[in-house]
């Protein structure tokens, strides 16, 4: 199992969750958060912002599933044309992947092969 | 070293220290989430008791906004909830703790998380169980196991 924290535009983030939800992966945990990327955040005029706001999901899908959760966020998250090189701008996020050895349902009291199941 | 993510419902988090302190556990980071599981955030008039929070008016009210959304799409009444009616919020507000412990104590912790969380009902909520390579105690730089203590 995988966890896959994504770090998107708050005003991309409901396009991402209803495209995963269509797919099925319904299950994630959304919290605001602030950040910056290598470009330090943005200055506007005199006034420098380091901390951007964004939106950070964090979904746990089995590893076969890693890949279709992943390009889904890319395309969804994307911002911009879809089409030739306008695609994909500065601040459109990132993605982290990481190890996750074994999901308890606290409701059932038991552990899930796929925590996207009941 | 293992880091344990638990999401637990806001309500219990008091009953979940208390439980955490008696099995030994110091650090605990508690973070407030929105979240959703297999039920695509659905809850029952029943089960809210009445009981909407501001964050979940904003919350409806920002489903509201949303009409493309099958999910969402069905009409929402504040003022006479019929109780078996269910109420599509999308995200609901949910605790998350994030503690690192020993590998020998993880099983603890879970059980000790489940025991006071389990109700039954959809959205008790899930333990993650992930590899941490290593902790560092700011203070002292200690590494390891030691940062820990």
């Amino acid at each position: 199992m995988k966890m896959i924290w994504a770090i998107i535009r708050p005003e991309s983030a409901h396009k991402v969750i209803k495209a995963l939800d269509a797919a099925g992966i319904g299950g994630m945990t959304r919290l605001h958060v602030t950040g910056h990327g290598k470009e330090m955040g943005i200055t506007l005029g005199a006034v420098h912002y380091s901390e951007i706001p964004k939106e950070l999901l964090l979904i746990v899908v089995p590893d076969s599933d890693v890949a279709r959760t992943v390009l889904i966020i890319r395309s969804e998250a994307k911002s911009g044309q879809k089409t030739g090189s306008g695609e994909g701008r500065i601040g459109d996020g990132k993605i982290f992947i990481t190890y996750v050895e074994d999901t308890f349902a606290i409701r059932t009291a038991g552990k899930t092969g796929n925590p996207q199941n009941p | 070293m293992k880091q344990i993510i638990a999401l637990i419902r806001d309500e219990r988090v008091e009953e979940t220290k208390t439980a955490l302190e008696v099995v030994g556990v110091r650090g605990v980071t508690f973070l407030h989430v929105t979240g959703r599981g297999q039920q695509r955030g659905k809850v029952s008039a029943r089960e809210l008791g009445g009981s909407l929070t501001r964050n979940m008016r904003l919350q409806l009210a920002e489903v509201r906004s949303d009409r493309d959304d099958p999910a969402c799409s069905q009409d929402m009444e504040f003022a006479s909830p019929d109780p078996d009616k269910e109420f599509a919020f999308g995200f609901l507000p949910k605790r998350m703790l994030i503690m690192v412990s020993d590998d020998d104590q993880v099983e603890h912790i879970v059980q000790a998380i489940v025991s006071v969380n389990q109700s039954g009902r959809h959205g008790d909520g899930r333990i993650f169980i992930c590899p941490m390579i290593s902790a560092i105690r700011v203070r002292t730089g200690e590494q390891g196991e030691k940062a820990l203590l």
